[in-house]
């Protein structure tokens, strides 16, 4: 009776790993949530244009934010967790760390805050970085690490529609590591990009 | 007397010669420094070798200038000529509207830019030859007179054959047009003045036509038309302008934004193509060399490798129409339900990123359908990318139980390079 007993604990025990095992294999990788409703997560987690009284500015931040959403802006610029995106620091930056050769970029943060994100920047500003990758230092930033030359494609009334978008969202104050930069000109190299569930910003200023 | 005279001559002689070293030495001192600045903002787009084939290059319509031919679309000189060191100064400071080249007038010090303007002269031997300037009369002010004249130049040259009867290309014959280097070109929207890379002053414009853009299909009208027709046609093509959408009011926006819907669902592969090349697909999707850059013939044929750390090797698929490597044989509904679930015809699952296919799923359906009716339309490229392959069992199953089941260490997408090409070209 004993033996019985223990050996079916064994087989318990042992099917119980291998149901989990293949649970592990045959699950999508990395989500607990089903990919069916990421999706749905990453629209509700763009904030809708609803409050705007100015009906022609809300038809423009309407399509502005069809354009962020559909690009996928949060892939890298929203932290994101095994949960999809954190609503709270949606387009907050600090979402991936990109590694080139010569070269650290934190994503930014592309909210209004005034003195983290892109309320420092005028629309002139933002413009050039979405149409040239160029900053108002003069970098200019590889296609590679921020796909700036499908940017560049938008018509200059989708690329406004995107900014009058981006100036509408919640200002969150989110500091966010400068690049660090080594030589200017492309060298060969692998590009690796550090993603997700990790918050490469701080909330405090301190950091700055 | 005799003497004094000599003294002269030879101070004369002096002063030339320390003049003519000056000149000499800003020159030679130019280059090096204008080096300096073309290394550090130009090369991403221009290319080190100023051939126009920095990395970002291929990815950009039109396609950054390739300066070792010395054809400049924006000048005002001689069809044929090069053009004058104020036109190359002109299109660093102001940049070039409608594409990717910024101002830099509020980046570079007027030095700076003439240093790099300097440079880029000494990248081809052309500039040997001294521009040839023309000479740009007072004009004809507009009026409704000068504008009804000039839309009859307009019929009499058959501007419309390319830019349309309404200059946005309604009713144009011909709708696809190469540049001399071979890249896709767009006739420009001459309804649309914030595109004009030269910019949209009369004056602007009767430059165009007068000089011609070298290396386009766009002629100079110097022997088709007189002076001042060419003044008259400006003045119509400066009055065809219509508001862009941030002048609009409400009622026009709606207008504008439903007459842009219907034209993408009455235009699906123009519309996909817009969306392919805006949303990403491009750059993981083509190949690319030892310096990031595009290898040619290969656009949307696959296989950039992406290496998922921990859980393997992940090549981008071949999105042309090809049967045997590409997308010939995937029905419409296999694209999407790969574009928007990341589900692939085999049955793979695929990662949240980098192709993220959980934003692209927020796509309305015309949009889906469009950007699959333009992969439709890709002439097929053979290029087999290999299947993807899963590191070794027991590391991918960690992987994924310190991810899902202890929420740690998000994986790394690290781009080496290619995975390996067999076709293409």
């Amino acid at each position: 009776m004993r033996t019985f007993l223990k050996s079916a604990a064994i087989i318990v025990v042992v099917l119980a790993t291998f149901g989990f095992l293949a649970f592990l294999y045959y699950i999508p990788p990395f989500l607990t949530t089903a990919p069916e409703t990421f999706g749905k997560l990453m629209a509700d987690a763009a904030p809708a244009v609803t409050d705007i009284a100015d009906p022609g500015e809300r038809a423009i931040a309407e399509r502005g934010r069809y354009i962020v959403m559909t690009t996928g802006c949060n892939g890298c610029h929203s932290v994101v967790g095994s949960q999809g995106p954190d609503l709270s620091l949606y387009l907050g930056g600090g979402g991936i760390k990109i590694q080139t050769p010569h070269a650290t970029f934190v994503s930014r943060n592309l909210t209004p805050d005034k003195e983290t994100g892109l309320g420092r920047r005028t629309d002139d500003e933002v413009k050039r970085v979405l149409r040239s990758g160029t900053f108002s230092d003069g970098h200019v930033v590889e296609g590679t690490v921020m796909p700036w030359p499908l940017f560049s494609n938008w018509t200059e009334e989708d690329r406004h529609a995107v900014v009058v978008y981006l100036r509408h969202l919640k200002p969150i104050h989110h500091v966010t590591p400068e690049p660090v930069r080594g030589r200017a000109i492309t060298i060969p190299g692998a590009i690796e990009q550090d993603y997700g569930g990790k918050d490469y910003g701080t909330s405090k200023a301190e950091h700055r | 007397m005799k003497g004094r005279v000599r003294y002269g001559c030879v101070a004369a002689v002096a002063v030339l010669v320390a003049v003519a070293f000056s000149q000499l030495s800003a020159r030679v001192d130019a280059q090096p420094r204008g080096k300096n600045v073309y290394d550090a903002h130009c090369v991403e787009c221009h290319g080190e070798s100023g051939r126009g084939d920095g990395s970002s290059a291929a990815y950009l319509t039109p396609h950054p200038r390739d300066f070792t031919t010395a054809k400049y679309k924006i000048r005002s000189t001689e069809s044929g000529s090069v053009p004058t060191d104020g036109d190359l100064t002109q299109s660093v400071r102001q940049g070039l509207y409608g594409t990717a080249m910024p101002a830099w007038d509020r980046i570079l010090s007027d030095a700076e830019i003439a240093d790099v303007v300097a440079y880029i002269k000494g990248l081809s031997p052309q500039f040997a030859t001294a521009p040839q300037p023309v000479t740009v009369g007072a004009g004809i002010p507009s009026s409704p007179e000068s504008i009804a004249r000039g839309q009859q130049v307009y019929d009499k040259l058959q501007c419309g054959k390319c830019h349309g009867s309404d200059g946005r290309g309604t009713g144009a014959v011909a709708t696809t047009f190469e540049d001399e280097w071979k890249q896709p070109l767009r006739a420009a929207d001459l309804t649309e003045p914030w595109t004009f890379h030269g910019g949209a002053t009369a004056r602007d414009v009767y430059l165009r036509f007068r000089t011609g853009m070298a290396g386009t299909p766009m002629p100079s009208f110097a022997d088709a038309a007189s002076d001042s027709e060419m003044w008259d046609l400006s003045n119509y093509v400066v009055s065809m302008a219509r508001k862009p959408v941030w002048s609009m009011n409400a009622d026009e926006i709606k207008t504008f934004y439903g007459a842009q819907t219907a034209d993408a669902k009455a235009n699906p592969v123009k519309r996909g193509a817009y969306l392919v090349e805006t949303l990403g697909c491009v750059v993981c999707h083509s190949p690319v060399d030892d310096q990031k850059r595009m290898l040619p013939g290969l656009k949307l044929a696959g296989g950039m490798l992406m290496r998922i750390v921990p859980f393997g090797d992940y090549p981008t698929g071949n999105l042309t129409s090809d049967k045997a490597t590409g997308l010939g044989n995937w029905s419409d509904e296999e694209i999407k339900r790969a574009i928007t679930k990341g589900l692939l015809r085999d049955g793979t699952r695929l990662l949240p990123f980098p192709m993220d296919y959980a934003s692209y799923s927020t796509m309305t359906a015309d949009d889906l359908s469009a950007v699959v009716a333009y992969l439709r339309s890709l002439p097929p490229v053979t290029n087999k990318v290999p299947a993807p392959r899963r590191t070794f069992l027991p590391v991918y199953l960690w992987g994924k139980f310190k991810m899902l089941i202890l929420g740690q260490d998000p994986p790394t997408v690290v781009f080496p390079g290619n995975a390996g090409l067999t076709g293409g070209r």
